[in-house]
């Protein structure tokens, strides 16, 4: 699953370089407006170290952002599954915040906590949190009326078991979801490390951008497309490890 | 009947399959097509347009106040073009959009005209618009701050990585034999509080632009402010530039010829004293949100920065500043090798008063 992962990346990446050398070369354009494809190696290879580790940072910042975020939508998703006042609130509200562009509340979140690694993990946590809250709260709120009804009519229901036996009944769209969202907290964090901090591949990218070097900023993509193609498929191997055990133990 | 009705109902189904299969091949040829529309859209090749475009380094502010009178007062349209000009950002590359055909003139940085250039950009440029960069570090002006070079010495310096106010500020550095691990350099970006709390001593700044807002705001707060100016230490680092392609100049010239006539002529007129209230009105149609006393002092710090001194023309190309440009790039290891700048430079110039020593 890795490795096709990993793989299928690869394709991706090829194609829109073999894409960007037609354009290239087609229209012939300069090194400037399109690497050629030695220098995009030269480049590549000079900066693969310092670029490395400040992708692994801009993801361990991710993870931890994606963690918290997976952790309270659960709760906030498991606490508005019904449809009552709570639950259409929290949706809304979810709605909305996420219709804000996040370029325009960082300089907020910058003032007050400045610019360190709380503000990356803030960014990072908010653009993740509101899609998988919503999608969390979809899945938790569907019933799964077969087996609930037996509970219902015996009275046996109780909060928990129905968050159970609908995680259970749902766990390979959580999984999928939980994964997708990997994307999302990656995204923020870069979002957060372009807009203000000093390290992280986002940091990275900026400088490349004012120095004009598409080289530097294919070469930080290759490694995000790399890093985020390996931990999606470790969360989608570990999610069906633990689907699987669930499964054997029930 | 059976075997009829059956054949008649198979010869349906493989004609159903065809419509299906016809179908979803139009539906093939409409995606790809449509792919291949956006495309040559968003590229257009060579000067398949008619219209000019003129692509500007950042927003319209005071900065491009000539630009923008020169479209609002028709000078443009005197000339016989149809000029559209549009406002830039730091995702916008006006030298990439030449190459691309998307825009036919543009406004870049001499740093970025010389990158271009070393990657094989045919780029060339036709004005130098700022006889002075506008790029300066502000500071709290108390007693012994900064009088000279030495005195950046343990000082927190706000510089943004990658920007040319980082090349400015080494290029200080070295010039004033001072090593970088007796300054301490600060990631500046969009909001001012490092600054204003004073973590960071010395600030960049578009002296023309956020310097009067800055300098306006501390001197409410009872604070006096100075400006760093590299070019009082010798480093005299070339700001924007107008540019086109060398296609666009060697296969229409008297295009070119019109344009900056036009552009000039806007500027000129734009900076002129008497024509101060037109400028503002100019200014305040394309930039609504800086307030007026704002603006006004912006123009006035313009106009030192774009007329040339003594009997030079306005747009001159100042070449010597162009040759340090590029000695300092070379130094700091921007460009691998000189890229001889005096080719990337009109030769011909468009005013009368090109120096001779050019």
């Amino acid at each position: 699953m890795l490795a096709r992962r990993v793989l299928q990346f690869l394709i991706v990446f090829a194609s829109g370089l073999i894409f960007l050398m037609i354009l290239k070369y087609s229209l012939t354009l300069s090194d400037y407006v399109i690497p050629s494809p030695l220098d995009i190696w030269h480049t590549g290879k000079d900066i693969l170290t310092v670029y490395f580790f400040d992708t692994l940072n801009t993801l361990s910042v991710a993870i931890i952002g994606q963690i918290i975020s997976v952790f309270l939508a659960f709760s906030v998703g498991i606490g508005a599954r019904k449809s009552t006042f709570a639950g259409s609130f929290i949706k809304a509200a979810a709605y909305n915040i996420q219709a804000y562009p996040i370029v325009a509340v960082a300089p907020i979140i910058f003032i007050l906590l400045g610019d360190g690694f709380i503000t990356r993990l803030i960014i990072a946590a908010m653009i993740c949190y509101f899609p998988l809250l919503l999608s969390i709260i979809g899945i938790m709120s569907e019933p799964v009326t077969d087996i609930e009804h037996f509970y219902n009519v015996t009275s046996r229901m109780r909060w928990q078991l129905e968050v159970k036996i609908r995680a259970f009944e749902n766990m390979h769209k959580l999984i999928t979801v939980i994964s997708g969202s990997t994307t999302l907290a990656m995204a923020g964090t870069i979002v957060a490390e372009f807009i203000a901090a000093d390290r992280g591949i986002g940091h990275s990218i900026r400088i490349a951008l004012y120095q004009s070097d598409l080289s530097r900023i294919l070469t930080a993509l290759f490694l995000i497309g790399i890093f985020i193609s390996v931990y999606q498929g470790m969360l989608e191997w570990a999610g069906e490890r633990i689907g699987n055990r669930w499964h054997v133990s029930n | 009947m059976g075997r009829r009705e059956n054949r008649k109902q198979v010869a349906c189904f493989k004609l159903t399959g065809t419509g299906i299969k016809m179908t979803q091949y139009l539906k093939w040829l409409f995606f790809w097509g449509m792919v291949f529309a956006t495309i040559t859209v968003d590229i257009p090749l060579g000067n398949a347009q008619e219209d000019i475009n003129y692509r500007l380094k950042w927003l319209f502010n005071t900065s491009v106040a000539g630009d923008l009178y020169a479209l609002d007062m028709g000078y443009f349209k005197k000339e016989g073009l149809s000029v559209a000009v549009k406002a830039g950002s730091p995702e916008r590359d006006a030298i990439r959009e030449l190459e691309l055909g998307q825009a036919q003139f543009g406004v870049a940085s001499a740093d970025q005209v010389i990158l271009a250039r070393s990657k094989g950009s045919p780029v060339i440029v036709i004005a130098q618009l700022f006889q002075k960069n506008p790029l300066q570090w502000i500071y709290r002006a108390e007693p012994g701050t900064l009088s000279n070079l030495s005195d950046l010495k343990g000082k927190t310096i706000g510089i943004t990585y990658g920007g040319n106010d980082e090349t400015i500020m080494r290029a200080l550095l070295k010039k004033g034999g001072i090593p970088e691990k007796d300054v301490t350099l600060f990631s500046v970006r969009y909001d001012y509080t490092p600054f204003y709390r004073k973590r960071v001593d010395i600030w960049p700044v578009y002296i023309n632009s956020q310097g009067i807002i800055l300098n306006d705001k501390l001197t409410e707060n009872g604070e006096k402010t100075g400006f760093f100016d590299p070019s009082s230490y010798g480093v005299r680092f070339v700001a924007n530039s107008v540019v086109t392609s060398l296609k666009t100049l060697r296969e229409r010239p008297a295009m070119v010829q019109s344009f900056i006539k036009a552009l000039l002529e806007g500027w000129k007129e734009s900076l002129a004293p008497e024509n101060k209230q037109k400028t503002l009105s100019v200014l305040k149609k394309y930039d609504r949100d800086t307030p007026t006393d704002i603006r006004e002092k912006q123009l006035a710090i313009t106009r030192t920065l774009i007329i040339p001194e003594g009997d030079a023309h306005l747009g001159y190309i100042d070449r010597e500043a162009w040759r340090q440009t590029e000695q300092i790039m070379l130094e700091q290891g921007l460009i691998p090798k000189p890229v001889s700048v005096t080719d990337i430079l009109f030769q011909d110039g468009f005013g009368p008063t090109q120096k001779k020593q050019d």
